[in-house]
């Protein structure tokens, strides 16, 4: 055991300090075909091609649900509805048509009747490097194109000029005024960063409407735009109109604004939003 | 001269065996629908009017009633440019439930429909339940199975999607209901089909349009006064027994203009603040708030603006305005 335990950290060691010398695995994120957008709305009436995959997981991991019950007579059934979804799939986006591999999936569903775990299970091995093959390939980028949704649709009314900006162009707007109070307090300009201040308020605050276009839970909002980032809004106006403010205070409660508000909504958000921008300025 | 006095007086007998047979069907309609054999019902039955038909089926007969729903956002919900926009062309899924409900049952989420959807939220979801067309009313409908169902008066079936309209109407403790503001009612008839129309006693019809309920200068209560360095507004939600603006998903909003002048009247500055249930700065029922603003030193007065923009368009209007004295 411990022979093991030894050989284990070495390797752990070795991966931490040495990385370069294992060979990096590039992910490239293709821009999914044209014909899968007929099968997510708005084209289709319901996101039918994430409907489809459901139908294959179901029927492929309800084999081994009744194998394991014993249940051959639905395991066979199960296996039969998967070779017919499976097939039906491999229609659906003739671009990844080779993604798909009909003769492994017969000889699977052939090897469900023969109700031997051992060789359902080797006969399902290439039917699942099919399915991995794809995911591995396709989902991060089906992801992003189909299922988040898309912030450059978003049209905002800026709170303080009361112009029509698409979002991009607001959260430039936010950062503007952002660095209006940061800067302004650098030099010493209170009263201006007091001013910037309370304009960076209603264009932060008029994110809570933005957050809501997607989401209908409060807890979202709360998450970004919440309690603590109020406080410290309120914290910040309050060490602007102190006779002497204090250097630390103000900081911090921009870091608490920074942190808890931008940066978590950046990192949730922003690389999936750079993502569908690149594929949009193709 | 005799045959014709005859046939005055069996045309007269036939007119009062009529009328009394109208006003016996009209007692047991009203009174003792229950006494009309089922069989007989059965015959004139129209099965597909609890299957999703197309609003305007419903028209046939509920004409007054069709044109009020027409007139109301509820029959834009599926079609309304805004929601088209703001749905990403109808693609986010959670606008479905409410947007195109399939039945309505008080306080539980309902699925979306795949049937009729430019109809938005009609007729069949929110008045066919287990078979039958659900309503205010015990009352007797020869093409479809009616039930009387008390949810039609209780704040908590309208729940089912302004949830948090209704929770802030709950926490105000009002006696009001929904449909007391939004559905007034007034005496007229269910439907204007001849001769139904006449089969049945005139009752309150509740207002199909579901009117918002238009914000007047008495509806809230707003004072503006100087200090030394600041200029404060107080406002307070005095009438409406829920947040105003209100909404779950959508945004209306109340924007708080106040403009700052010199002694002549020249507009020296301007500020404002936006009132909105996203932004959770609505107007709590009789709760007042207070927002406060910057004049320029030779500010002499100033003047405040409410102007109200609903969920559905861009349209500001004026609510409240006065001007206020340093």
């Amino acid at each position: 055991m411990a022979r093991y335990y030894s050989f284990f950290m070495v390797l752990a060691v070795s991966l931490f300090a040495f990385p370069g010398t294992l060979p990096a695995k590039d992910m490239v994120l293709k821009k999914p075909p044209a014909s899968l957008d007929k099968l997510y709305p708005p084209q289709s009436k319901e996101p039918q091609f994430i409907q489809q995959m459901h139908k294959m997981s179901g029927s492929f991991g309800g084999v081994f649900v009744n194998m394991k019950e014993g249940d051959w007579e639905n395991a066979e059934k199960k296996a039969q509805a998967f070779v017919e979804a499976y097939e039906e799939t491999s229609k659906m986006v003739p671009e990844w048509k080779d993604y798909f591999d009909l003769k492994a999936v017969k000889e699977f569903a052939a090897a469900v009747p023969s109700r031997d775990p051992a060789k359902i299970g080797k006969a399902s091995g290439p039917v699942g490097k099919t399915c991995g093959k794809c995911h591995g390939e396709q989902t991060v980028a089906v992801w992003t194109r189909y299922h988040w949704p898309k912030v450059d649709q978003i049209k905002m009314v800026d709170p303080v000029t009361d112009k029509e900006l698409t979002y991009g162009k607001f959260m430039h707007e936010i950062s503007g005024t952002f660095k209006g109070v940061t800067v302004n307090f650098g030099e010493g300009q209170y009263d201006r960063s007091s001013k910037a201040l309370r304009d960076f308020k209603k264009r932060y605050m008029e994110l809570k409407s933005t957050c809501s276009k997607c989401h209908t839970n409060d807890a979202v909002k709360e998450f970004f735009v919440g309690q603590p980032i109020a406080e410290a809004f309120d914290n910040l106006a309050r060490e602007l109109t102190a006779a002497k403010p204090n250097p630390g205070n103000f900081w911090k409660n921009v870091g608490t604004i920074g942190k808890l508000g931008c940066k978590q909504c950046h990192l949730t958000h922003r690389s999936y939003a750079i993502i569908q921008e690149t594929w949009e300025e193709e | 001269m005799k045959i014709r006095i005859r046939w005055i007086r069996w045309s007269f007998l036939l007119l009062a065996l009529a009328v009394l047979a109208g006003l016996a069907l009209f007692k047991l309609i009203n009174e003792q629908p229950r006494l009309i054999p089922a069989f007989l019902v059965e015959q004139v039955r129209q099965p597909d009017l609890l299957e999703y038909p197309e609003a305007r089926r419903c028209a046939d007969c509920h004409q007054e009633i069709f044109e009020a729903w027409k007139k109301s956002r509820h029959s834009l919900a599926w079609v309304s440019e805004s929601y088209i926009k703001n749905s990403e062309n109808r693609s986010k899924e959670k606008c479905l439930a409410c947007h195109v409900p399939k039945e309505v049952v008080p306080g539980v989420k309902p699925d979306p429909r795949l049937q009729q959807r430019d109809d938005g939220i009609y007729c069949v979801p929110c008045h066919v339940r287990n078979g039958a067309m659900n309503g205010p009313y015990d009352l007797f409908s020869p093409p479809h199975p009616t039930r009387k169902n008390a949810d039609y008066r209780s704040s908590k079936f309208c729940s089912t999607c302004h949830q948090k309209t209704f929770k802030e109407w709950s926490d105000t403790g009002s006696r009001q209901t929904c449909q007391s503001c939004h559905m007034k009612r007034r005496g007229g008839r269910l439907t204007q089909k001849f001769p139904l129309n006449w089969m049945h006693v005139k009752r309150e019809v509740a207002d199909h349009s579901f009117p918002k309920g238009d914000l007047v200068t008495d509806s809230l209560y707003v004072q503006g006064s100087f200090t030394d360095a600041a200029f404060m507004v107080r406002l307070v939600n005095t009438t409406v027994p829920h947040r105003v603006p209100t909404a779950d998903n959508g945004d209306p909003r109340l924007f708080v203009q106040v403009t700052f002048m010199d002694e002549k009247g020249g507009e020296l500055d301007g500020d404002r603040e936006i009132l909105s249930p996203q932004q959770d700065t609505a107007l709590i029922y009789q709760k007042p708030v207070d927002l406060q603003f910057f004049p320029p030193t030779q500010t002499q007065s100033a003047r405040i603006v409410l102007r109200y923009q609903p969920a559905w368009g861009k349209e500001r209007s004026d609510v409240v305005s006065l001007t206020v004295q340093r």
